[in-house]
């Protein structure tokens, strides 16, 4: 997508969601605001595509709590994406009844034909890739969802045949709106991109997509690798000695000075 | 064959969604008669009667479950349940989509005989198909006078308020539905206080699954009866099981409860050609497998739990003689892991290195030690927990490791001679 035919006008954004967000609000019973906080990102995502840090601003102030509330909440939750994605988002089913019925072929001819690994968006932020749970439609598999429309009994040809209508423009499926330049990866990964403590959907870094990816094989690597030759000497000794090699090692950036 | 059409009865003749075709059925003639001639406790009686147990996955006894909403003046409030996630399971979906006006009546039945006036229905996020079938429902019905206030020209007012989840398997757990629901993040809440003392906004609150509300306007028009002498005593009635995996007609069928799983297996095509099912999970994907030599239990709550699994949402999956199971163990594994909301240590972390465990069994590297490893460490996380995730990891780990410990076992062999033969 040329980033000229982007464009971003949150005052249109709010105009569009503020009237919605009120009879939200109003389904509720009095003083219970936050109840439709869920259906505010909802109505916020439905125009933008995202969740963008100005949507959760504005969500905030209108349930009354804080944003750092709201990005705790919308983080919680695989369907809010904090970050562009791209105009059809695929998500094929990775549990059970899937997997046993040819689920890892299409997954892997999704990533093959896409060239992009799980959680992550193609370079013409036109496709995002995420393997999702089971989707409840166990009858039809292997299964997944378009922009959160149902396909089912999916094969590699079928694929192929999405894929190339996404990329025509005549899929049955309208595309996302999209109002900024999705990167590589849309979720919000923490510090280091370790796999966190309960936040959802944040992704491995050695985590491809597909079963039996590679953390097992680095798991594997790390305990079978020759370990460092224990160093005996007393720690005071090791620590002065471990200080005189730092202080002696070049600096990365070359002279700091 | 016992299939029966009762929930399921019109759904893939008839375009149930529309409002005339539903009354036309003797839709909402239950809910009419139920505000104008019935009083709340009639119809709780009816349901308790009945012998109607929950078909989320707990299987509690419905009319006991609202019995214990505490007569304290305050607001209370029903919940539908429709956050169906549970692998396998998907009888949820198809109500909502193709029977909705059922699922609506039947909501509406529950609130009024649980005394309450505002009804909630939380819809998993992904069902938008669902979400929307379900508001022009909900329209239609308020159009008709069936939702809203001065119902029938009387004094009794029910208002129907419809909720997106936004994706987390977790919020199917009643607590932590009532957190998503709040707006906060979807993490289950210490018990007690049960919802029934303490639910929605800290009132009493009631969560019912779709199935279980939908069975109301069939308990009212046939009577507690009907429904009670179906089945095994303690475990009657009829119910949609989700049939999937290795079979040649994978659906939804309507079944007494008590039929055997091999007429279940019948019932679904039955094995793929030249094939033999080696296992099936009786309850979705928190249940433990049962085995080839299980086929002829009759499928029922009790019988489920005494076998050591249980009958839970109703998914079966059946197996054949091709599967993976080292595939299978990850797949759900690895769900369980995503899906822990992180709060209880056990859970999170034991399901993530479990996950790691069998990742690196598939991937060529496993240790002899990991099949002891992976039982140790599944047993060890249950059962400590604050909801029953982190416990749902250990039944399927385990029984197939033990079943079929000699595909994991082939996994670390072959595994260990390409690592040598790699350096």
């Amino acid at each position: 997508m040329a980033a000229a035919e982007i464009s971003r006008d949150f005052s249109a954004t709010v105009a569009k969601v503020e009237p919605e967000a009120r009879k939200l609000i109003a389904q509720y019973p009095e003083g219970c605001a936050r109840s439709a906080l869920l259906p505010i990102l909802h109505a916020f995502q439905n125009v933008e595509g995202w969740l963008s840090p100005e949507a959760i601003e504005r969500a905030a102030e209108w349930v009354g709590v804080p944003v750092s509330v709201v990005e705790s909440t919308a983080s919680f939750y695989t369907l809010f994406h904090r970050r562009p994605v791209g105009r059809y988002m695929l998500q094929p089913c990775r549990n059970l009844s899937c997997i046993i019925n040819g689920a890892g072929e299409i997954m892997a001819h999704l990533r093959g034909r896409l060239e992009v690994g799980h959680n992550q968006t193609t370079p013409d932020g036109l496709f995002s890739y995420e393997e999702a749970e089971c989707l409840a439609a166990c009858d039809r598999a292997p299964c997944m969802q378009v922009n959160l429309q149902f396909y089912y009994d999916l094969t590699k040809e079928k694929i192929d045949a999405m894929l190339q209508a996404m990329r025509d423009g005549s899929f049955e499926v309208p595309p996302l709106p999209q109002n900024a330049v999705p990167g590589p990866d849309w979720h919000v990964a923490p510090e280091g991109a370790k796999k966190s403590t309960g936040a959802q959907g944040v992704p491995s870094p050695d985590d491809p997509g597909g079963l039996g990816d590679a953390s097992g094989r680095k798991m594997i690597e790390r305990l079978t690798a020759d370990a460092a030759p224990i160093d005996a000497r007393p720690t005071h000794e090791r620590l002065i000695a471990d200080g005189a090699a730092l202080l002696g090692a070049p600096s990365p950036n070359g002279s700091a000075h | 064959m016992p299939v029966v059409k009762v929930l399921t009865d019109g759904i893939g003749e008839l375009d149930l969604r529309d409002i005339a075709v539903y009354r036309k059925r003797g839709g909402y003639e239950q809910w009419k008669r139920a505000v104008t001639k019935l009083t709340p406790a009639e119809v709780a009686d009816v349901t308790s009667k009945s012998g109607l147990r929950g078909r989320g996955g707990a299987g509690f006894p419905t009319g006991r479950k609202w019995s214990f909403l505490p007569n304290n003046g305050r607001p209370r409030y029903m919940v539908c349940n429709c956050d169906e996630a549970e692998p396998g399971t998907f009888k949820d979906h198809m109500l909502l989509e193709e029977t909705p006006h059922q699922v609506l009546e039947g909501i509406l039945l529950g609130t009024y005989a649980i005394g309450s006036t505002h009804a909630f229905m939380y819809i998993r996020g992904e069902f938008a198909r669902g979400y929307e079938i379900f508001m022009e429902t909900l329209g239609q019905a308020r159009a008709a006078g069936f939702v809203g206030q001065k119902l029938f020209g009387t004094e009794t007012g029910i208002e129907v308020t419809v909720h997106r989840g936004a994706g987390a398997y977790i919020c199917g757990e009643e607590t932590a539905l009532l957190n998503s629901l709040e707006g906060r993040r979807g993490e289950p809440r210490l018990k007690p206080p049960f919802p029934a003392v303490k639910g929605l906004y800290g009132e009493p609150t009631v969560v019912n699954n779709v199935e279980t509300l939908a069975t109301l306007p069939h308990l009212l028009r046939n009577g507690a009866e009907w429904f009670a002498k179906v089945g095994p005593e303690k475990s009657p009635g009829y119910k949609i099981v989700s049939v999937s995996g290795h079979v040649r007609k994978p659906g939804n069928y309507e079944v007494p409860l008590g039929t055997p799983l091999r007429e279940l297996l019948e019932i679904a095509g039955g094995p793929r050609e030249g094939r033999t099912i080696v296992a099936v999970q009786p309850g979705g994907g928190s249940s433990a497998c049962l085995f080839a030599e299980h086929l002829d239990l009759p499928y029922d709550f009790d019988t489920m739990a005494q076998n050591g699994t249980m009958l839970g949402s109703g998914a079966v999956v059946f197996f054949d003689d091709t599967t993976n199971f080292v595939e299978a163990a990850l797949a759900l594994v690895r769900f369980y892991a995503h899906e822990s909301c992180g709060q209880c240590t056990p859970c999170r972390e034991g399901g993530h290195w479990l996950e790691v465990t069998l990742e690196r069994i598939l991937a060529g590297g496993g240790l002899d030690s990991d099949i002891d490893l992976l039982l140790a460490v599944s047993k060890q996380l249950t059962g400590i927990n604050l909801c029953p995730l982190g416990d749902s990891i250990e039944p399927f780990l385990a029984s197939v490791v033990r079943r079929f410990e000699a595909q994991f076992r082939e996994y670390v062999r072959a595994g260990a001679s390409t690592l040598v033969a790699g350096r």
